[in-house]
Formats: structure tokens, sequence, C-alpha cells
């Protein structure tokens, strides 16, 4: 293997591209494919698979049990934006939007996921408890598995989107449709479950 | 009300930033899942048009067998073939094309993933003027999930025939590319086009 590979999607009834994106690291750029993307152009909509599917992992991961219900929730919300894209306002920043889908796809992903630890029997550990490490670090981060996910969905979505996705709290409001002053208690009241938890633990 | 933070929840943030690892191959499904999307959309305004419900290829117990769509991942040592449609880092493509690269060292080749869906389908071979025609050649792979089926080809540059087998029997061509007035053995087949021929 000689350098990175390229991707590409190809469909012989596509119009070619005159030219190609550029690695869509700038928001710029990024405004870019979401342009082309909603003209049909599915070149661009790879590169925004591609540019934002990695975040949307993550998040759907804090959300969800397991890695296998994350994918399926990114799977999905990538869909619906492909489906959704013709009715996208440019004029409304990308992100929110994305994050709006993402959110309301793990919404439902995790009410079936609860529906289905009501059915769990003994003997079925669920994959968050079902890990093991003697290391700090990893008990550490499993600790925070399970304060997150102590957490009540909007709290845990709010903590999520505001201190790991970095999202303002005006691009929170567009993602949920909740108030600002609504989404900072829910940040508020996360970050203070979370502090008491997890300095018990520190402690022990 | 203020941001709330302190250490604390710094130091949750900073473990909850890193980003997961991501398997190509999930990437890949989520544009095949897309790819799907785009053709029943298709599908929907096609049988707007004609006010009925679509006509399917039938035969072999196969209830649909729509073309869906085309991935191709390009080794850029391929210098001799433009690559304008390249957008995105796949790195590990070999992976999604099950191909090992290095095998072709001395040939400019391209790997090129067919997707077609047969949901009811037993088995679908591509078969073409790259493997003679031969069906056991390019057996695809079924997606449980999407029904979509698939296999990656390492193809040389230029113009090639090809047409999909469904179930043993039933021969079709890819209803989304050029049909080919060549197809070998008079039956039907598609035009692909790797690279610039």
């Amino acid at each position: 293997m000689t350098g990175p590979h390229r991707l590409r999607l190809l469909s012989s009834s596509d119009p070619v591209a005159p030219t190609s994106p550029a690695e869509p690291s700038t928001s710029a750029t990024r405004s870019v494919l979401v342009h082309a993307a909603r003209g049909g152009d599915v070149r661009a909509f790879a590169a925004l698979v591609d540019a934002y599917y990695a975040r949307c992992l993550r998040f759907a991961l804090h959300m969800l049990s397991s890695r296998s219900d994350a994918e399926e929730a990114v799977q999905d919300t990538f869909v619906r934006v492909y489906r959704a894209l013709p009715k996208y306002e440019e004029r409304e920043a990308f992100e929110p939007w994305l994050f709006r889908i993402l959110a309301n796809r793990c919404r439902s992903a995790g009410a079936r996921e609860r529906r289905h630890a009501e059915l769990v029997e003994y003997g079925d550990v669920p994959e968050r408890q079902s890990a093991s490490g003697h290391d700090d670090a990893i008990a550490w981060r499993e600790e925070i598995g399970n304060a997150l996910a102590a957490l009540p969905d909007e709290q845990r979505e709010a903590f999520l989107m505001r201190h790991v996705e970095d999202l303002s709290y005006e691009d929170m409001s567009a993602a949920t449709g909740a108030g600002v002053s609504a989404l900072k208690m829910r940040v508020k009241r996360a970050c203070d479950a979370l502090r008491v938890r997890l300095t018990e633990v520190d402690r022990d | 009300m203020t941001d709330d933070r302190d250490a604390m929840i710094d130091r949750i943030a900073r473990t909850l930033r890193p980003l997961p690892p991501v398997d190509d191959s999930a990437k890949a499904r989520v544009l095949v899942a897309v790819a799907a999307e785009r053709e029943r959309a298709r599908e929907e305004v096609r049988r707007g048009r004609r006010g009925g419900r679509p006509r399917w290829i039938a035969g072999a117990g196969v209830a649909a067998a729509v073309m869906v769509g085309a991935f191709l991942l390009r080794e850029p040592r391929a210098t001799g073939v433009a690559a304008p449609l390249a957008v995105t880092s796949a790195p590990a493509s070999a992976q999604l094309a099950g191909h090992d690269a290095a095998s072709d060292a001395d040939d400019v080749r391209e790997s090129v993933q067919l997707v077609f869906r047969a949901p009811t389908a037993s088995s679908v071979r591509v078969v073409g003027d790259f493997n003679e025609w031969d069906k056991e050649r390019a057996p695809m792979t079924r997606d449980a999930a999407s029904g979509l089926w698939s296999v990656t080809l390492s193809l040389r540059p230029g113009r090639h025939v090809y047409a999909f087998v469904v179930d043993d029997t039933l021969w079709t061509r890819d209803p989304r590319a050029t049909a080919a007035p060549d197809a070998d053995f008079g039956r039907p087949g598609s035009v692909l086009l790797v690279g610039r021929p």
C-alpha cells in the first residue's frame, strides 16, 4: 500500500462534478459540501459522512449502551439527513441540524433499550456493566459511563452536547428545541449529579 | 447561571472527548444505506410517473433486483488515471475492498465495489469480460440488514461489460448503467467505465 486510499461514490447515472471537494476540515468547506449534497451531489454527501461519522458515533455511544445500537443510530441518522436535505434551510447551521436528527434517533433507540432491559433475564449482562478493568483509567471511564447512564436522557444529552461536542447553547437550542435557560438548567443538574457520584468514586 | 465547569467536569469531559475508533466498513454501510434510500425515492418517482406498481425483474424467487450504487475505491498510485470524483479518505479501504493492493504492484487497477439489491435472492454473482463471464469467480456477499449484495472487483481502467446472475439462473443487466449493445453470449449486460479509458 503506497498511500492513503481515496473513496468515491460512483453511480453511472450521476453527473460528474468538475472538481473534487477538498478534505472537509473547515466549516467553510463543510458548508460547500452541504450545499453540494443538497443539490444532489452524492460524492459531497459521502464526504460529509466521512467528516461527521466519528463525532456522531461518539455522541451515540455515550447516549446508548451498545456499539451496535450506536452504529445503527448513526447510520439511520445519515439516511434521514439525506432524505431531509432538500428541506434543509442553508441559513440554519448544519451541525445543530445534524445533532437534532441524531439526538432524536438516540432517544428512540434509548426508549427501545429500556423496554428491552426490562426483559433482560437473569444471566444476561448488559454490555455497559460487563466491561471490567484493573487499570485506573479503565475503571474511571467505566464509572463515568455508569454515572452518565444514570442521568435522565435530557440531562445526559445536554451535558454531552455542551461539554463533549462543544455546541453553544444557541446551537443546542436549535438541536433540541428547548430554550437556552432550560438547557443551562439541564447541564447544571447533570454536572451536579456527575460531580457527586464521581467525587465519591474518587475518594474510594 | 454559569457553565458549571470545574476541575471535575473538565476531567469528565476530557475522558469522554476522544473520538471512537471507526470501522471503515461501518461508513461504507452508511453509504450503501443512503444509496438504497436514493433508489427507493427514485422508484417512488418512477412509480408515480407510471401511476402503477413498479415492474420488478421477475424470476427465480427474486422479488426485486435493483442496482443501487457502486463505490469505487481508488489507489492513488494509479497515476495514469484521473480521479475527478475522489472526495473522502478511506484509510482502511483495502479492508473494505477485501483486496490486497500490494499484489497488483505491477498493474494499474482500481477496486470497484458493486452493490445490488435483491432481498430475497439466495445468491448473486457478477459476471463480465473481466472474469471471462465465469459466475464462480465473483460471488457477492449479502448484508442481512439491508438485503444488499456487494462485491469488490479489482479492475483495469477502461470499459467493461458486466451483468448480475441471481440465484444461478436469472441473468440481468444493471438497470442503472448504460445497456451494453455488445454483451457477451447474447445476454443483457451493462457498461462500466473504470477510470478514464
